[in-house]
């Protein structure tokens, strides 16, 4: 349980904290834009301009939804890993490589050194926080995430590349707590893909998070979740945001040989679907979780980022959560 | 101790030249009915002559067709079946690649040859000879998603994908496929399941004819299973040695009975692969192995690097089997 955590933060939350897991679909004045900007027909502070209004329209939509603890919707980011790897040093582009069917992309290559350029989300977060009195979570892409989705030429193996870019990480992690951010969430998807390299990838995190005053948050998708559930509690952060909540897996008897010792953010609207889950489905997902956990240690979110959403897809979603949210705690204060 | 140098299979189908991403605005242009099916075949075709011809200009002794008509490794061959619908996306293995889910919703039935045309067209435009690449029975099982009651569980549907595979593998070995790979990558993540992988091997090897079979894996430590591979009824085992360390001592210590396909040619990262960290494998390695020829080859398909360096890699492996003759 991390409430004291919390409240040693000056962050007073009330019981199931909601939030969301990052991106939100663009607005299409914005996906235009960026359209524009690729092929130079608009310059940068043109392009940051809609930015900053795409930013602002989500932080005024999570406000009027009622969400705790908000984020910026990374309007400024096209790809989680690539907004990064084109900032640091020590990374260069490769040509492209195709994903599926007619998709390819740019890959980052890992060439040299990674090193932190100085702030790379700051100024957003900065932006972010000031348009709201919520707390804004700073949002990085985890060091095992980014080594996983690059090209390495540069380090002898996995490890090295994955330590380095961790040491590069947490920079932006000080920065991002000067700056005054309380809580911190590291995205790390690709975290159980080889299970044999979780070791190193927790080894990782705890470059990432040791000693720093802060709330962390893991955002893992599940994978093999059954296979690499009791090593994930090893990993030195407060909350573990997993998609879980339309798991079929047996996590009573999983939770009753290793207890689960933190809290858990419960994804519990699908970001897959154009169907608009109902308050009814959500609250059915939350008491499943119930069932296995105290209510003080569960965060209420959507299971992935929601960008791949329309926007009334997204703002519908959300509303239904916290309808469901709402229900509950008004019973939860009467019992 | 013969060794050939190979490409594994899939390669990049565009570069980043415009005339290279010809296959990516026709995909697109056919998407919106702009260009003909027949249109949409001719640039395939034309790129798959011009990815033939860079493979033996790199010094190959045996090309693939790049797999450049595959939408996937398993939706390919199981779309083209009775009783498979295909779904939506599901990524492969532990790869930013993602493949279309086969869905089986009524008896697996083999409609006639899936590969033979494109071995033929390839074989055509080839001065190489062709090397044929099928995803396997187990494989092919592992990613599908099981809707019939046909089948109760995964070795029957593995069974129903054997019987197709098997008139396959006859059909192109009758369309005179010499070498023909089969690629198992799942087994190594269910070592458990090589009995049920065994028998239907077993099965498609029967029908064979006079082409050679090759079973490749990958994407994990093959070591583990290294003897009762070896107990396989096929030509030749192909090894990813970019997830095994031993593999190389392994095969020198037991011996093989059988040609090794040597993925000693890392087909996942850019970084280009060593030749003085190659050379020792090899030579402590193909004394021992008896099987003939063998390959030396990249450690998985190419398509997960961008062209440019795939074709590096290419070099590569002809340069360091020049290397191993001159010295070896």
């Amino acid at each position: 349980m991390s409430r004291a955590k919390l409240k040693d933060l000056g962050i007073d939350l009330p019981i199931f904290p909601t939030s969301t897991v990052g991106s939100f679909p663009k607005p299409d004045y914005l996906v235009e834009a960026r359209a524009k900007f690729a092929k130079a027909k608009i310059d940068r502070k043109e392009l940051e301009e809609l930015e900053r209004q795409a930013t602002a329209f989500w932080i005024k939509v999570q406000e009027e939804i009622g969400l705790d603890v908000l984020v910026d919707g990374e309007m400024y980011r096209g790809d989680m890993v690539a907004y990064f790897s084109e900032l640091m040093p020590g990374f260069e582009q490769s040509g492209l490589v195709r994903s599926y069917g007619n998709r390819y992309y740019h890959k980052p290559i890992i060439v040299g050194e990674v090193q932190w350029p100085g702030p790379m989300t700051i100024g957003w977060w900065r932006y972010a926080q000031g348009l709201t009195k919520r707390p804004v979570k700073g949002m990085l892409t985890g060091p095992y995430t980014v080594m996983d989705w690059s090209f390495n030429e540069y380090y002898p193996d996995r490890r090295s590349a994955c330590l380095a870019l961790a040491r590069a990480i947490r920079r932006e992690v000080e920065v991002l707590l000067e700056a005054g951010a309380k809580i911190i969430q590291i995205d790390e998807p690709a975290l159980s893909v080889r299970l044999e390299e979780l070791p190193f990838a927790i080894e990782a995190m705890h470059l990432v998070t040791d000693g720093l005053p802060a709330y962390f948050i893991i955002h893992a998708c599940y994978g093999a979740f059954d296979a690499i559930y009791s090593q994930m509690l090893k990993l030195p952060v407060h909350n573990l945001d997993l998609a879980i909540s339309h798991s079929t897996l047996n996590l009573m008897a999983m939770f009753r040989r290793d207890p689960f010792t933190k809290d858990l953010s419960l994804g519990v609207l699908d970001v897959h679907s154009h169907q608009v889950e109902t308050p009814e489905t959500v609250r059915s997902r939350i008491e499943k979780a119930l069932k296995l956990l105290p209510k003080e240690s569960i965060w209420i979110d959507p299971d992935c980022g929601l960008k791949t959403r329309t926007v009334e897809e997204a703002r519908g979603k959300l509303v239904n959560m916290l309808a469901a949210v709402k229900a509950l705690r008004a019973e939860s204060a009467v019992n | 101790m013969e060794l050939l140098v190979a490409n594994h299979g899939s390669y990049p189908r565009i570069g980043d030249s415009p005339g290279q991403q010809r296959l990516r605005r026709a995909y697109g242009q056919h998407e919106r009915g702009e260009i003909t099916s027949k249109e949409f075949d001719a640039i395939q075709t034309s790129v798959i002559q011009e990815i033939v011809q860079e493979q033996a200009e790199a010094g190959l002794d045996l090309v693939t067709d790049g797999q450049i008509r595959w939408y996937d490794p398993i939706s390919h061959f199981t779309g083209q079946l009775d009783g498979i619908k295909i779904n939506g996306l599901l990524r492969f293995f532990d790869t930013n690649f993602y493949i279309r889910q086969p869905v089986v919703v009524d008896q697996v039935v083999w409609k006639g040859p899936v590969l033979v045309e494109e071995f033929r067209s390839a074989q055509a435009v080839s001065p190489k000879p062709v090397k044929v690449v099928v995803t396997g029975p187990y494989t092919l099982g592992r990613f599908s998603i099981l809707e019939s009651t046909r089948y109760r569980d995964l070795p029957e549907l593995v069974s129903a994908y054997t019987e197709a595979l098997t008139k396959e593998v006859e059909a192109l070995a009758a369309a005179g496929a010499t070498l023909i790979q089969l690629d198992e990558p799942s087994i190594l993540q269910h070592p458990g399941d090589a009995g049920l992988a065994k028998v239907a091997l077993t099965r498609i090897a029967s029908r064979k004819g006079r082409a050679r079979l090759l079973l490749a894996t990958y994407f994990g430590d093959a070591a583990p299973l290294y003897e009762a591979l070896q107990a396989f009824p096929v030509d030749a085992l192909g090894f990813d040695f970019t997830y095994s360390r031993e593999l190389g001592d392994l095969i020198a210590r037991l011996g093989s009975d059988k040609a090794i396909a040597f993925g000693l040619i890392d087909g996942r990262n850019t970084r280009m692969d060593r030749t003085e960290e190659i050379l020792p494998i090899l030579r402590r390695a193909l004394p021992n192995v008896k099987g003939s020829p063998s390959y030396l080859t990249s450690s998985c398909g190419l398509e997960y690097l961008p062209r440019d360096k795939a074709q590096l890699k290419l070099k590569k492996m002809a340069a360091v089997r020049a290397e191993f003759a001159g010295r070896g």
